[in-house]
């Protein structure tokens, strides 16, 4: 096997196979490292009565409950919200709802429009044709004309239909006056080559034997290898090795033992968590781990008297609101929000509560479960975190994993502005569910569980002081060293970051592959 | 320790007399343990709460019973939440209460996949008002 490599990416999620697609040419040999297997998705435990089991063992999103071969340890012992990834080829999007939203041109220029943070880099034109090109690969179901975004093309397939809860949802947004359109979904509502049509089983989250779900493995991989990308999977990389400004080689452990790739270019795509395990210390940019931002989360559950049978249908990916996107001074705080439909879930979740909150146990458990069990619709709270000073991403002193990488520790407590944001959501999402019917309304405030969307700490800037890295995610100061997910976001914005993070790697692999390659394996 | 485990189940999931058979006499003490015993901690939490019973509880009525769970749930949250899981995950997941969620909800006692449920179209129609209303987003340079 090769010991060099013109350009070594670390992790095969959303954005290391998406970068590697796009960078790889005949006379550029590139190779992804990925601490994970892979995941059979045709035999997923949704084929099985007890699937629900699955979400609390080997398909938890939290990395310290799960516990497989591939996961690290994550101190969150001084954050509120707790770490949801997926460590395997396809990462975190293995285990992702598929909820497919642009940031709008506005969140790139959060600092001009609004005097906060900063504005990025790049614009929403510069990022669209990659927006457009990733639709493509991964294949999105929606509907273009969405007043609440800039027109775009004609999605590749139709949306997915509405249930008869989000039905009453968007009736009441209508009667409201607000804004709702049917979700991008990453879900093929027709068939498509090897993937099948969604068939509205409704649990997405547990991997689709379908692969309708378009996931980073289904949807990238394959084309990626056709066009020669090495994978090698179960390849945790432990060291990346430095000698002035350049990195030099990347070492790794696998199942044949420790191993070393001499690298013209090193990009690293193991999300905010994986990177800060191998860049501490690497990058000296004081930004570096600062800023982090989560997207502080609160559910807001209707529960209608009439049966809606809604575990029918993918759980996130049905309608959104925007209506309270875009700042609004009147409001108290800046930034915006998106109300995100969830369906109701399968019945152990429901019981145990899912994102919302657990049924009580005891006599009233039976009515309460009845009561929700099918009847339920949830919005989500999605806010516009700000990358704020305390909030970061650090290593333990003491504390190392298996192969002694040190644990990152999330640091984290949701900021004022972002608490003001939650709390009007929250009046809004029910104002809203009440409007669609419900007759009663459940609030978890904050999802300690959603830790899903890791953002902010390589942000890019035009230079070292406005930045860790440039517009192409390549790390000011050095040479040879990249970084292309969302540790990358300059803002958060107030949507589910898979998309723009991955327009993010398809511009800087493809910028990468048209001959701005400064370095060349030595072999 | 089975009869204590019965009666717990039977505390945290009864009957209503009706449809529900609680979850105890339902015969899941033996399920609910090894499903425990599968979660990180859980047999220690479910040894834990079962030993913080007070002699007597399987002969309590269910309102007093409740009161002790009540109490050794205050004293340790996290260790209490495991039996709890331990208890919905053995009782939603058994065949016969399925079949009974079935008869009551609709919700098809069988997996997801590979069956699914008809993927309608989507009713564009009902757009008609939002796309009325125009653009909502805010222009930049
Ligand atoms: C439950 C859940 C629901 C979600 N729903 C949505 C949604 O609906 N919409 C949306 O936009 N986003 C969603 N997300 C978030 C989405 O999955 C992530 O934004 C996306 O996967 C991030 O891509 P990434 O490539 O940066 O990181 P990941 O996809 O997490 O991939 C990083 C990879 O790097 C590997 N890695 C890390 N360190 C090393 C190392 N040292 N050596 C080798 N490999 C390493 C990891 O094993 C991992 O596979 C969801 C996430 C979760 C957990
Ligand atoms: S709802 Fe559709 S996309 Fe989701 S797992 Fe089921 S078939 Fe796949």
């Amino acid at each position: 096997m090769t010991q060099t490599a013109d350009i070594v990416i670390v992790g095969a999620g959303a954005a290391g196979l998406a970068f590697a697609w796009a960078a790889v040419a005949p006379n550029i040999k590139v190779v992804v490292l990925e601490a994970g297997g892979h995941v059979n998705q045709r035999v997923a435990p949704s084929l099985a009565s007890d699937w629900e089991l699955a979400l609390q063992t080997t398909f938890n999103a939290n990395p310290n409950l799960r516990r497989g071969v591939a996961d690290y340890p994550v101190d969150d012992s001084e954050s509120v919200i707790r770490p949801a990834i997926f460590n395997a080829v396809g990462g975190s999007t293995i285990r992702w709802g598929a909820h497919f939203p642009r940031l709008r041109p506005s969140d790139f220029r959060k600092r001009t429009l609004d005097g906060v943070a900063a504005d990025w880099p790049v614009s929403y034109k510069d990022l669209e044709p990659f927006y457009d090109l990733n639709d493509e690969i991964m294949g999105v179901s929606g509907l273009a004309g969405d007043p609440g975004n800039p027109p775009r093309a004609t999605r590749s397939c139709p949306p997915l239909p509405l249930c008869p809860a989000t039905r009453r949802l968007a009736a009441a947004y209508d009667r409201l006056g607000w804004h709702w359109w049917p979700s991008d979904a990453a879900i093929l509502s027709r068939a498509r080559g090897t993937r099948g049509a969604c068939n509205n089983c409704g649990p997405c989250g547990v991997g689709c034997p379908r692969h309708a779900r378009a996931s980073a493995d289904i949807a990238y991989l394959g084309v990626a290898q056709a066009q020669g990308v090495e994978l090698r999977s179960g390849a945790v990389v432990t060291k990346l090795e430095r000698l002035g400004h350049d990195i030099t080689d990347v070492h790794y452990v696998d199942a044949n033992g420790p191993a070393r790739l001499s690298c013209g270019e090193v990009v690293m795509a193991g999300n905010a968590l994986g990177n800060a395990r191998l860049l501490t210390g690497i990058i000296d940019n004081p930004l570096f781990g600062c800023g982090l931002m989560l997207h502080p989360t609160a559910i807001v559950t209707g529960l209608f008297k009439q049966n809606q049978q809604s575990w029918r249908g993918a759980f996130a990916s049905a309608l959104v609101s925007q209506e309270f996107y875009e700042s609004d001074e009147s409001r108290g705080f800046i930034g915006g929000l998106q109300l995100q439909a969830l369906r109701g879930q399968g019945p152990l979740t429901t019981a145990l509560g899912g994102y919302g909150l657990r049924l009580p146990w005891g006599q009233r458990h039976k009515e309460d479960f009845v009561a929700r069990f099918g009847h339920s619709l949830s919005l989500t709270v999605t806010c516009d975190d700000l990358p704020e000073g305390p909030n970061r991403i650090a290593l333990h002193a003491t504390q190392t994993d298996r192969h002694g990488l040190p644990v990152p520790r999330m640091i984290y407590r949701v900021g004022e502005n972002s608490q003001k944001m939650l709390d009007y959501g929250i009046k809004r999402a029910s104002e809203a569910l009440r409007e669609a019917g419900a007759r009663q309304i459940a609030i978890n405030p904050l999802v300690r569980n959603g830790g899903f969307h890791l953002m902010g700490t390589a942000r890019m800037g035009v230079d070292d002081q406005a930045g860790v890295t440039d517009a192409r995610g390549r790390v000011h100061g050095m040479n040879n060293l990249s970084v292309v997910d969302a540790s990358t976001f300059v803002t958060a914005a107030a949507v589910n970051p898979t998309p723009t993070l991955q327009a993010i790697a398809l511009r800087a692999g493809t910028a990468m592959r048209d001959g701005k390659i400064t370095q060349r394996a030595i072999a | 320790m089975t009869g204590r485990l019965t009666a717990l189940l039977d505390t945290l999931l009864p009957g209503d007399g009706g449809d529900w058979p609680a979850a105890g006499a339902h015969g899941l003490a033996v399920h609910a343990a090894r499903l425990a015993d599968d979660m990180p901690g859980g047999a220690e939490a479910m040894a834990g709460v079962l030993d913080a019973l007070p002699k007597g509880f399987v002969d309590l009525p269910q309102l007093r019973r409740e009161e002790f769970l009540h109490e050794i749930e205050a004293q340790d949250a996290a260790r209490f939440d495991a039996v709890i899981t331990a208890a919905y995950n053995a009782y939603y997941t058994d065949p016969a209460i399925r079949d009974i969620i079935e008869r009551l909800t609709g919700y098809p006692n069988r997996p997801p996949q590979p069956e699914g449920y008809v993927l309608d179209p989507f009713d564009e129609s009902l757009l008609d008002a939002v796309k009325a209303r125009g653009p909502i987003w805010r222009l930049v340079d």
